[in-house]
């Protein structure tokens, strides 16, 4: 069992409690998709491709008043330790639908009535919050198919190890920490669109989990924001 | 007057108080807010942001190039790079008195075939409905298919028609530019064919940039004159 | 791969022919050329193996993993080697996702054959205990970016990761394949195969179809050759067919033009 945390509060990858991993974004890598964006995230290596808006198959499926957005979230076989089956599991199911619905407020779907707005997101390499940063791609994605959205979504989760509250949960503490909590929000509404809870908080320790990752997700909006910036408008961008 | 810019990416707040939200921009409160990633304009008391990347939404009126994907005996179905496909009713072809069979329709036009039309129609609740009645109009008997970003065909049109004019006249290339973001070059002359592509596709790429019809005119080798380079309607 | 829904303008399609009487292509190749190839290996750390493939627009990742497994019943003796392939509906508009259409189950067969049956690994040297317990090598990969002709960068990828990769050591403890921690070696390397699909348009033969040619193509056909100059896998698709002439200048073809690629993967040992 690791040590997850030694006796200078530094934790089993070398990083303070309220440290975030490092993170890069790169948008529009992909030639065929409509919008796109890879990231990492600690040893997360995710993809994400949106199609749309675009036609509805099969026909009956589609919103007379609204577009419909739909997500699959998919783990390559080699992206996890012990090789994964690559046919769908119950847990890329139940993400694939949060995810789904944290994009979802975002985005403005009464503009598109009767079309669908696809988004696709393939693990290469999982490193603990995977569904985070693939949040964090997907949003980045829709910005560059140029869907119109409200805001951007930004995810980043917290924790509990070694009986501290700490930022962005890497794949050790989740195996073995106290506590993880992946949140998403629309960073200039202040909405929280994702969250969930694996563990057990007291109510004040939940209320610090809460601040901290929110403290999270703003940072990674500034690098979402530079990724857009960079892209689009170069280094001149402000 | 001046109009005011800076790059924006969705759910930046452009400006706070009584402004009239146009396009690309909603309004929360008192503040308006950006949707896409672009260019926010304010010009008077309006807001506006002008997107760099997006899809194609029909507009009446709209000229397109569409490429057809199927047919029914009652119409054409276009692909005309948007969300919606357009539909060609075959009457605006054969006329109202004539009920052409399946194999007429594939006749005159099949599918592959590129075609100049209008969007005759157009409001969310249907497909658009689209017209070839008119003296330009009709399927595209020679050239290439460029496809640019919906956001910079008025870039390629200019200040009125004078981008287009001076990849024309320059290259002796005929080009027609679809709303939709679809654009026909053709010509005789394959130097100006390769000239008039290579013009297209630079101004598709550097739309948002400033001095983009001196470079242009630069690479066409053509004088470089006094010319407003604003970022047009 | 999904040619019955890609619509190509006929303008295009037009061209297209009339540049090959001229023997040119759209992209200005050749008829028998290649588009640039680029790999890169090491790309997902935590697998045993792994390559990025870019053959033109076309873009895969694959990884390999290796783990201890049970052989197959009457082939105790060998080690297990699966490929697979998925096109990943972020690389095609027109793929969507759901269980695997009959092309890409043909894709990922084909390219599983071209490596297993090349007899590129040798799977001999897999064995813990004979009839029990076997090391397992499991290739997948990921298409990205699809732009025509799947089957050879798929084939590049699969064999650039399998040549990278780092072998980890297992010995039995308590009848049961236990990691040894720290020991890695190298892969047994037999033969390196190399695929080479080419597509027939009227009657011209053009090698390594972007997705255009495809959509334009009579009949395809993906030869792989070893590192002895053998042909060891073929395989011909699309709705029409070859004349025998056809099939031997494929052949040709494909022995012309796989040394090249060789040389590429070798580099990668």
């Amino acid at each position: 069992m690791t040590q997850l945390m030694n006796e200078n509060g530094i934790r089993c990858d070398g990083r303070k409690v309220d440290q975030l991993r490092n993170v890069s974004i790169k948008v529009g890598i992909l030639k065929n998709a409509d919008g796109s964006a890879y990231i990492e995230f600690g040893q997360n290596k995710i993809l994400a491709g949106v199609f749309g808006p675009r036609d509805v198959h099969p026909k009956h499926m589609a919103n007379q008043d609204r577009g419909i957005l739909r997500c699959r979230y998919h783990m390559s076989p080699f992206s996890v330790t012990e090789r994964k089956n690559p046919a769908p599991s119950r847990r890329e199911i139940e993400i694939s639908k949060v995810i789904k619905e944290a994009l979802q407020p975002a985005v403005l779907l009464k503009d598109f009535p009767r079309t669908v707005i696809d988004v696709f997101i393939e693990v290469l390499q999982a490193d603990g919050g995977s569904r985070c940063a693939a949040l964090d791609a997907a949003s980045i994605a829709l910005a560059d198919a140029g869907i119109p959205m409200r805001d951007l979504v930004s995810a980043c989760a917290a924790g509990k190890v070694a009986d501290q509250i700490v930022l962005d949960v890497n794949n050790e503490e989740d195996q073995e920490g106290q506590a993880d909590m992946p949140i998403a929000i629309m960073p200039n509404l202040g909405k929280v669109t994702l969250m969930q809870l694996d563990g057990i908080l007291t109510p004040a320790e939940y209320k610090t989990c809460l601040q901290t990752a929110i403290g999270g997700c703003k940072q990674i909006y500034e690098i979402q924001r530079k990724a857009l910036m960079e892209k689009y408008f170069g280094n001149g961008g402000q | 007057m001046e109009v005011k810019r800076r790059y924006v990416i969705p759910g930046d707040v452009i400006i706070t108080g009584p402004f009239r939200p146009e396009q690309n921009v909603y309004q929360d409160g008192d503040k308006i807010v950006s949707t896409s990633v672009g260019i926010s304009e304010i010009y008077e008391n309006t807001v506006r942001v002008i997107p760099l990347c997006g899809i194609y939404m029909p507009k009446t009126n709209d000229l397109v190039i569409g490429k057809v994907i199927g047919h029914s005996s009652l119409s054409w179905e276009f692909d005309i790079n948007s969300c919606f496909v357009g539909f060609l009713p075959a009457q605006d072809v054969f006329g109202r008195d004539y009920s052409p069979t399946k194999d007429e329709l594939k006749e005159r036009l099949d599918v592959g075939d590129l075609v100049a039309a209008r969007v005759a129609n157009f409001d969310r609740s249907r497909d658009p409905l689209l017209t070839v009645q008119d003296r330009d109009l009709g399927k595209i008997e020679s050239g290439e298919l460029i496809e640019i970003a919906p956001s910079k065909v008025p870039r390629l049109i200019g200040k009125r028609g004078s981008m287009i004019q001076t990849i024309e006249m320059a290259t002796k290339a005929m080009i027609t530019i679809g709303q939709n973001g679809w654009v026909v070059v053709s010509s005789d002359d394959p130097v100006g064919l390769l000239k008039a592509i290579e013009a297209v596709k630079m101004v598709d790429a550097q739309a948002h940039l400033p001095n983009l019809t001196e470079r242009v005119k630069s690479m066409l080798g053509v004088e470089l004159g006094e010319n407003n380079d604003t970022i047009n309607e | 791969m999904m040619a019955d829904s890609v619509i190509v303008e006929q303008l295009k399609r037009d061209r297209i022919l009339e540049l090959l009487k001229q023997g040119k292509r759209l992209d200005g190749r050749r008829l028998e050329e290649q588009r640039p190839l680029y790999i890169e290996t090491g790309v997902i750390p935590k697998a045993n193996g792994s390559a990025r493939v870019r053959l033109g627009d076309t873009e895969v990742v694959t990884g390999v993993k290796i783990q201890p497994d049970k052989p197959f019943p009457d082939l105790g003796d060998k080690g297990i080697l699966i490929c697979t392939a998925e096109i990943l509906p972020l690389a095609d508009p027109n793929a969507e996702p759901g269980p695997p259409t009959e092309e890409v189950i043909e894709l990922a067969r084909v390219v599983d054959r071209g490596i297993r049956e090349t007899e590129m690994i040798d799977l001999h040297q897999l064995v813990l205990v004979e009839n029990k317990s076997v090391i397992g090598f499991f290739i997948d990969s990921s298409i990205i970016d699809a732009d025509g002709n799947l089957f050879d960068a798929c084939s590049y990828a699969s064999v650039a990761a399998l040549l990278s990769c780092t072998v980890p050591k297992y010995e039995i403890k308590d009848e049961v394949p236990a990691l040894v921690e720290g020991v890695n070696s190298k892969p047994p390397v037999k033969t390196i195969p190399v695929s080479v699909t080419m597509a027939r348009i009227g009657e011209h033969i053009i090698v390594d179809p972007t997705a255009d040619e495809e959509a334009c193509m009579n009949a395809r056909i993906t030869i792989t050759t070893n590192s002895e100059g053998n042909i060891c896998a073929l395989q011909k698709g699309g709705s029409d067919g070859f004349t025998v002439d056809q099939l031997i200048k494929c052949s040709e073809i494909a022995l012309a033009v796989g040394p090249k690629i060789r040389k590429q993967l070798e580099q990668l040992m």
